[in-house]
């Protein structure tokens, strides 16, 4: 990171610092769960698909998509990259799968033992994979290339995605949840024959339902954001996130965190409290965070840019009602699904059909009411990187809202330079005060 | 049309949409498809008429700059600006899949910056467990029901059974012609197997099935064979639709079997024919191409694993190809960015190592530049392997 001196500008909320304390916890606790015996499962992030069922039956997940992004921000990742290179996978793949592919080279070179230089204690041997379908390739053909250095068993989760339009045909969305629930039973019985005990139902229910409030708090957080000044920048944001996204550690423990984080972001609305000194600029951020070089946002911050909004695939769904649904699996399908396919019908009206993760942005700049995006994809990650070129356009011609694209990587620091994006902010901001100007006369409401 | 066999297989190659602008010209239906995970069956019965549509690693990509990032599947950037250009605009529709994230995407970008006046997105399971079977039967329900709308018209059951047979009857002329390679020298050479296939995904099947009768009576008659080469290769990759790439590999070796979507994965097998006809499309696509996008293990719901019996399942039906074939070596071939593929390129190494059969990997970027690079990786494989 060559943006100076770190000076903090960025307002943090104090409630955040808790939750992000999960992440390194949970790294601890798989550590300490394989000294005491019980095991340890690595784990794609599934969107609360798959977590419930493994808190329920006690087994502790590490992610490495997660620890990819640890690898980056500690400045250790590039070892690992340049084994995964050698070992033979291209160089083109997900950043996080290679320096995955370099770590789990290491572990089977200590015979199963973390390596020593690891980061935050290391990930443990795992006793079995949990892939996810969702969001892309990668997330699922990684865990099946690890064989060559695990001999463990992987679980594919399935991922529905129907076309928007497909969506509307009769019975799709049936299908889907039958799919979800048949495919989750099977999953079930796999995790109870890998770990030679039955799963407890009620401890499942409890978990769905602590779970699904987890989410509908972090929701409630995020529509507080729409406060002018934001109360809570991106950088929070991620840090608070992981809790949720991953169900980490106890669940009882995070709602009361989570209800922290709500009061404490409600308390600076109602006294007009921003994330940073003089709100300028409010932008969206999109896709995936540089974790690397995280202080570039403070920079930002300094000259204006609140970044109020960001990364579609990291919030929680909106709430639905599940409340006349007794079978924990179909809970966990329809809530599940409801991520991706709770904005279909709106993006169908407004004729958006590439996708929910495009229209999304649509949404988010509208009732954040931004005045910019800043769009961050990635050489090494095309499931965050596809749709930002659609997405800008979109921006620009709907809202008249201008982008700012900035390739990166996500864990490869050698690919991204803040500096770059410092020498562009001035012009940047030029552009956003025009774009205001015109969406004025367009009569847009912001 | 007065070329027949080979001859006519390089009209259609130089011209693949000419046939199709005819029939539509005549009032049928042509509908495009980047993928060979569509069942085409369902559009023979309901006598549209299938297109496959490919990118053009000659025509500079330029259009589909402004939409997709540059870092992506070269071969589906490829398409799309040709789409962009207005290639395409002929077709009455599109149809794509889940088969990849590239294609996912690319699909919904498609659909966003053209105006066909029909795109049906087939989402696909990843795996090949029961229930994503009976999932992916739905989704092909759900297709039935906007192709009948754009056919203006039901799909009748025993249509349906004759596409089957009609597509069926494709698969083994493809494989027939595969075997004429199984000789030295081969009786066909690789590039003219890319150019045969491309032009059978250019027509009606029934068309495709009359190319494949001629073409392979000409190949088992006539006296021009290909000479034999040093070195006898299996293609395994993506892939290939462009002669060029092929005649780049076959400039001191064979090309006998290409394991690819431009080669035999496509035609391997049979649909079944049974009382429940998309359920055994669903069946048949999800579990006999053996594309890399599909999750596949020995057994789905094994707690224990071992490496080397995960690669047998997976990539053990390659052996008897190797055996039968007598292939010397396996390429590796792929473009850039195609990420199912390439996560398994350690694997499937270590798979033809345990066979001891030597490999080598070649990646490429989809354009004409990367042939010269191409000739020399191969040469120097070609050198390794004696």
């Amino acid at each position: 990171m060559t943006t100076g001196e770190k000076k903090r500008v960025i307002n943090r909320v104090k409630a955040m610092y808790p939750l992000r304390a999960k992440v390194d916890e949970s790294y601890l606790r798989s550590q300490e769960a394989i000294k005491a015996g019980k095991p340890t499962v690595w784990a794609m992030l599934t969107f609360c698909y798959g977590d419930p069922i493994l808190k329920a039956m006690d087994i502790e997940v590490v992610y490495p998509e997660n620890y990819g992004a640890a690898l980056a921000a500690a400045g250790v990742a590039r070892e690992y990259l340049d084994r995964s290179d050698a070992e033979g996978f291209p160089t083109h793949l997900c950043g996080y799968s290679r320096a995955n592919f370099g770590y789990a080279a290491r572990l089977k070179e200590l015979g199963g033992e973390i390596p020593p230089e690891a980061p935050m204690g290391g990930m443990p041997k795992p006793l079995f994979l949990l892939s996810s379908v969702a969001v892309c390739d990668a997330r699922y053909k990684w865990f099946q290339a690890l064989g060559r250095y695990l001999n463990v068993p992987v679980w594919t989760l399935e991922a529905p995605l129907p076309g928007i339009r497909e969506f509307q045909l009769e019975g799709c969305y049936e299908e889907m949840v039958k799919l979800a629930i048949n495919h989750l039973r099977e999953f079930v019985a796999f995790v109870e024959k890998a770990v030679s005990r039955k799963m407890d139902w009620a401890k499942l229910e409890e978990t769905v339902d602590l779970a699904i409030e987890i989410h509908r708090l972090s929701h409630e957080i995020t529509e507080l954001r729409k406060a002018k000044p934001c109360p809570m920048h991106s950088r929070d944001f991620w840090s608070a996130m992981p809790p949720a996204l991953f169900l980490l550690g106890d669940l009882k423990e995070s709602v009361q965190l989570y209800r922290n984080l709500y009061q404490e972001v409600a308390d600076r609305v109602k006294n007009g409290i921003g994330a940073i000194p003089e709100e300028k600029y409010r932008l969206v951020f999109a896709e995936l965070p540089p974790w690397h070089s995280l202080d570039l946002f403070d920079r930002l911050a300094e000259r204006g840019w609140n970044f109020v909004i960001e990364s579609f695939g990291y919030h929680s769904p909106p709430p639905m009602d599940l409340s006349g649904i007794s079978d924990p699996l179909e809970r966990i399908a329809r809530f599940s699904l409801q991520r991706m396919v709770a904005n279909y019908k709106d993006a169908l009206a407004k004729n958006v059909v590439a996708g929910a993760d495009v229209y999304i942005y649509l949404k988010y700049v509208r009732e954040w009411k931004c005045d910019g995006a800043f769009l961050h994809p990635l050489v090494s990650c095309r499931s965050a990187s596809t749709h930002l070129p659609h997405v800008a356009n979109m921006l620009m011609e709907r809202l008249k809202v201008p982008s700012l694209m900035v390739e990166g990587d996500i864990v490869d620091l050698r690919l991204f330079n803040p500096q770059d994006v410092l020498t562009r902010a001035e012009p940047f901001e030029e552009s956003m005060e025009y774009y205001r100007k015109v969406r004025r006369e367009a009569g847009l409401e912001w | 049309m007065t070329a027949k066999g080979l001859a006519r297989v390089q009209e259609i190659y130089q011209d693949r949409s000419r046939r199709a602008k005819e029939l539509q010209s005549q009032g049928k239906k042509v509908i495009g498809y980047p993928c060979v995970y569509v069942p085409l069956e369902l559009l023979t019965a309901l006598d549209v008429i299938p297109y496959r549509i490919y990118g053009e690693m000659r025509e500079p990509v330029t259009e589909a700059d402004r939409v997709l990032p540059a870092s992506f599947c070269p071969i589906m950037r490829s398409c799309l600006d040709c789409a962009l250009k207005g290639k395409h605009n002929f077709l009455n529709g599109m149809v794509a899949l889940h088969a990849s994230d590239p294609q996912e995407k690319t699909a919904r970008i498609w659909q966003s910056y053209t105006t066909l006046p029909y795109f049906h997105f087939i989402d696909m399971p990843g795996t090949v467990l029961p229930e994503a079977v009976t999932y992916f039967t739905s989704q092909l329900k759900g297709f039935v029901t906007t192709l009948e709308s754009l056919a203006g018209r039901k799909l009748p059951a025993d249509s349906l059974r004759k596409a089957i047979e009609a597509h069926n009857q494709q698969r083994t002329l493809v494989q027939s012609l595969f075997h004429l390679t199984e000789s030295s020298p081969p009786l066909v050479s690789g590039t003219e197997i890319v150019q045969v296939v491309k032009a059978v995904m250019s027509l009606p099947v029934d068309e495709g099935n009359q190319l494949l009768t001629e073409v392979i009576d000409e190949v088992k008659e006539r006296k021009d064979k290909p000479p034999s080469k040093r070195a006898r290769l299996l293609l395994w990759g993506s892939t290939t639709d462009n002669a060029d790439v092929m005649a780049v590999l076959e400039s001191n070796a064979c090309v006998v079997f290409a394991e690819d979507c431009g080669g035999y994965r496509p035609y391997r097998g049979s649909v079944k024919l049974t009382s429940e006809p998309l359920n055994a499309l669903a069946d048949y696509y999800l579990n006999e191409i053996t594309c890399a996008r599909t999750f596949r293990q020995t057994t789905t719901s094994a707690t224990q694993k071992d490496y080397l019996k995960d690669l047998q399942s997976r990539y053990g039906y390659l052996k008897r190809i190797i055996a039968d074939w007598k292939v010397d070596g396996v390429v590796l071939l792929l473009v850039r960015y195609c990420d199912p593929f390439a996560f398994e390129v350690p694997a499937v190494r270590d798979y033809l190592a345990s066979i001891s059969v030597p490999s080598t990997y070649i990646e490429y970027d989809y354009t004409e530049g990367s042939l010269a690079p191409m000739r020399t990786r191969i040469e120097a494989f070609l050198e390794t392997i004696g």
